[in-house]
């Protein structure tokens, strides 16, 4: 700052085009990466909707022992649903939506590197994800083999149904929308900044969808070549995790979780950029440790490669303590970021608007499940929590507590941007009460009925002992979870219906997708502000005033 | 050199570096083999960015760059709109479907994805 | 290994209290009130951030040896046992064949419930003696889990993995089986008898 005495906005040569449609037509066929972000939200919470009404039906189910509400095929069903849908089709694909709306908007660009491929992307993934549930109307059922689908169990002499390959097909189309999905974030980001937007001043939003983006060709491709080869296993006389022709299932476990770990940090990387995002707007402090954040992520990146086996530690047959090293050390850089964001509070100006609520949340929550993961990766005190519900609910608090929360934030904080009109904050106060008391009530009795000796995946458990009261606390709490989503779903259409239209930064926010207007035009911006630093809204505000 | 390349350059060192670590520890096949191939791509990309543009020029590198030094002749118009991504992927959908249910759909899905490859390299001109 | 649970235990605590007074703290302090000016806009600290690193590494890597030392202590595999039991995992039952001893037994009955007196299949075990249990798995993927032993290892097909076991109090404890295995997971159980030295060659000579 303090260079060149041109501080004024430089207007944008307007291109030549028609107006923006808005009929159905213009939507199927759109490569505008604001129509196809939106479009994956909207996706993804519908999947969101289903996988939630499936694991009320669980939870319903597990509310007494020995309960009738659904048998034990039905269950399985359920769970692998639930499972497949949250990962592949909710929690990423949302972080995929928001980064395909915000990351030309941040970095100053008009859109993607390759925009025909971005809405193939999409659309893959939509198919995808359709494919998977399609399993259900069929003779056997959906896929019921769990969302790690582990061998010999999803191989075709004991999952007989078509369910397990509409499974496998699905969640393979998936995987190659992801992939190049992914291979679009990194050239749009690399290329296509707007002068002055070294890459040491793109928003850590960006940066963490750099990182999520490098993990994904690191992680995906082992994915789809395992998914191929259970197909060739069940279908073309394949023996690859068979022992009595040589092969072993241990193979599926050393391949699957290779991409497994690497994609639960898919999960919570963009969410990391988001609490990156909005708890400076609230703070009114510029982000703490900008390079330290950047660091983290990459670290975070590059050592979740190489500790998939501690999802592996009760084989018996993996290097126990190497995967439990590299596990803790991830520790490490998580902890970096938690320093950095409540240095950012510190000494701030704090303001308590629902995005902001829900990134608190984000924070307590988070640091539950941070710290039952370390706990996780000790091989001793895995070879007692390990596929009891102590691992289910560690990993709740970390995607539901974590992700989950952050997905509510950017909804509430990006939502004026992307159709020009605000939530309701009474509502979404009300809306993150009820979640969070909600999902607290539903998961932490979780941990003890784990310890107690609770296994995953059970449709029923012993009438003796503490475990019916604690799963019934758990039910009642999945109940409210509903109802704040509920509140979520008659917020957004009494804001369409009120439509209080929204300037271009209701929030005084920092990045750059908040100097265009709310929704931006469809080349993004009209003007652009000197980019100096990683808040260049800021510097502009500072400047007029 | 760029962020970029310094990125990939990076985690193509930790690459080898976790893979190596891997072995000796372990001397298990699969991991190792796992992290080398991992490894391998990474340096691929690495080597690639190397030999194709050391420097790349952009102007978003340029810390004091002015909005205006970023203007310059019209390049090029997004297609907006198109067909083509709905087209596509109904098209490898069908493959994959055809595969687990019926041939003739996968058949009809290979045939429509090479149309529509077509289509897009014609497009692409 | 409840040392291990309790180490973990404490330090969590530990750390989530400390946290959790830094996350609460600034939401208390700082929060905005009518008419305040913006706060000064620091953004680093290099020695803050250096010892924020350098600190939990080193919490880590403490974790990490008390970790490894349980660990091999649990794991370690004595070479001369009291007993030495092939446990078979099958679609849904156990089958505990005692190498010079009987073979006991069999399907795991009806809805999960314990105390099932019969057709629930039994393993006992000396008190204050190493029992070596090699495990395999007949059909899929199974888990030998006894909670109270807070240990379980995995049965897969095609190897057999060799855990010992030193049961410490006598008694009757639950077993399940924790890795998805179908249908009946659910109620793939176990019971652990716990005897005296005497009470078990008492029972093997029974049995056999």
């Amino acid at each position: 700052m303090g260079e060149s005495a041109d501080v004024s906005a430089v207007a944008v040569p307007a291109m030549p085009e028609a107006a923006e449609r808005h009929d159905l037509l213009s939507w199927l066929t759109t490569t505008d990466h604001k129509r196809i972000g939106i479009l994956y939200l909207l996706t993804s919470l519908a999947y969101f909707g289903v996988s939630g009404i499936l694991s009320l039906m669980m939870r319903t189910q597990l509310a007494r022992p020995n309960n009738t509400f659904l048998d034990a095929h039905q269950y399985a069903q359920l769970f692998t649903l639930h499972g497949t849908a949250m990962i592949f089709l909710f929690v990423a694909p949302f972080a995929f939506g928001l980064a395909n709306f915000l990351i030309p908007l941040q970095i100053g660009a008009a859109d993607m590197a390759f925009p025909r491929l971005n809405a193939t992307s999409y659309w893959l993934f939509l198919f995808g994800g359709l494919v998977v549930f399609l399993g259900a109307a069929t003779n056997e059922g959906a896929a019921a083999s769990g969302w790690t689908a582990y061998p010999p169990l999803s191989e075709i002499r004991v999952s007989t149904g078509l369910g397990q390959d509409l499974w496998i097909v699905g969640v393979f189309l998936v995987s190659v929308a992801t992939i190049v999905t992914s291979i679009n974030f990194v050239t749009t980001v690399f290329i296509f900044r707007a002068p002055g937007m070294t890459m040491w001043r793109i928003p850590i939003f960006t940066w963490e969808m750099v990182a999520t983006s490098l993990l994904v060709f690191m992680a995906f491709p082992s994915l789809a070549a395992t998914l191929l080869l259970l197909f060739v296993d069940r279908h073309m006389g394949g023996h690859a995790f068979d022992p009595a022709y040589g092969g072993s299932p241990v193979l599926w476990d050393h391949l699957f979780w290779f991409f497994g770990h690497p994609e639960v940090y898919v999960m919570i990387l963009p969410y990391f950029g988001v609490i990156s995002e909005i708890v400076p707007v609230f703070s009114r402090k510029p982000i703490f440790g900008y390079t330290g954040l950047v660091l983290a992520a990459f670290a975070i990146a590059g050592l979740s490669m190489g500790v998939w086996a501690h999802h592996m530690f009760t084989t018996g047959v993996v290097n126990n303590p190497f995967f439990a090293f590299v596990s803790f050390l991830i520790a490490v850089p998580t902890g970096v970021k938690f320093f950095n964001w409540i240095a950012t509070m510190w000494r701030g100006s704090i303001s308590f608007e629902t995005p902001m609520l829900f990134a608190i949340g984000f924070l307590l929550n988070f640091l539950i499940g941070g710290i039952t993961g370390v706990m996780l990766a000790s091989p001793p005190i895995d070879y007692q929590a390990h596929d009891s519900y102590f691992v289910v609910a560690h990993f709740h608090y970390v995607l539901g507590g974590g992700s989950l929360f952050a997905i509510f934030a950017a909804l509430f904080f990006w939502w004026p941007k992307m159709f020009g009109v605000k939530l309701d904050e009474t509502l979404g106060k009300w809306c993150f009460g009820l979640l969070f008391v909600g999902f607290n009530v539903t998961f932490l009795p979780m941990h003890f009925m784990g310890v107690m000796g609770m296994p995953r995946r059970v449709f029923t458990y012993d009438a003796g002992g503490p475990l019916p009261t604690l799963n019934l606390i758990a039910t009642f709490g999945s109940y409210i979870m509903f109802a704040g989503v509920a509140l979520y779903v008659v917020n957004a259409i009494v804001s369409a219906r009120t439509r209080i239209p929204v300037g271009s930064d209701p929030w005084s926010a920092n990045s750059l997708e908040w100097w265009t207007s709310s929704p931006p035009p469809e080349h993004n911006f009209e003007s652009l502000p000197p980019i100096r630093s990683e808040r260049p809204v800021y510097d502009a505000r500072v400047a007029r005033a | 050199m760029t962020v970029g390349l310094r990125l990939f350059l990076s985690s193509a060192g930790f690459g080898i570096a976790i893979a190596l670590a891997y072995w000796f520890t372990s001397r298990e096949i699969v991991g190792t083999f796992m992290l080398g191939v991992m490894a391998f791509g990474l340096s691929f990309v690495a080597g690639y960015m190397i030999v194709a543009e050391r420097e790349a020029d952009l102007i978003g590198d340029e810390k004091n760059a002015t909005i205006q030094s970023g203007a310059g002749e019209l390049v090029g118009t997004y297609t907006v709109t198109s067909p083509l991504p709905l087209g596509s992927a109904v098209a490898v959908t069908c493959i994959g479907l055809g595969i687990v249910v019926s041939p003739v759909i996968a058949v009809l899905g290979i045939l429509a994805v090479l149309a529509f490859g077509a289509l897009f390299v014609i497009q692409s001109r | 290994m409840a040392s291990n649970w309790l180490m973990f235990l404490a330090v969590a605590a530990c750390v989530g209290v400390i946290v959790l007074g830094l996350i609460l703290f600034p939401l208390v302090r700082w929060r905005r009130r009518k008419g305040d000016a913006e706060p000064p806009q620091f953004a680093n600290n290099y020695p803050l951030e250096i010892a924020w690193t350098v600190i939990p590494l080193v919490m880590v890597g403490g974790l990490f040896v008390a970790t490894y030392r349980a660990e091999a202590r649990v794991d370690a595999v004595s070479d001369h046992p009291a007993a030495i039991v092939a446990v078979e995992a099958y679609r849904w039952g156990w089958t505990f064949a005692y190498r010079g001893g009987p073979t006991v037994g069999g399907a795991s009955n009806g809805p999960a419930s314990l105390g099932v007196a019969q057709g629930m299949p039994e393993l006992v075990l000396p008190l204050g003696e190493t029992t070596r249990i090699e495990l395999w798995a007949a059909d899929v993927d199974h888990g030998f889990w006894i909670p109270d032993f807070l240990f379980k290892r995995d049965a897969i097909p095609g190897q057999t993995t060799a855990f010992d076991l030193s049961p410490t109090k006598l008694g009757t404890f639950e077993g399940r089986c924790s890795a998805f295995c179908g249908l009946q997971h659910e109620s793939m159980l176990f019971r652990v008898r716990v005897v005296t030295p005497g009470a078990f060659v008492a029972w093997e000579k029974a049995r056999t």
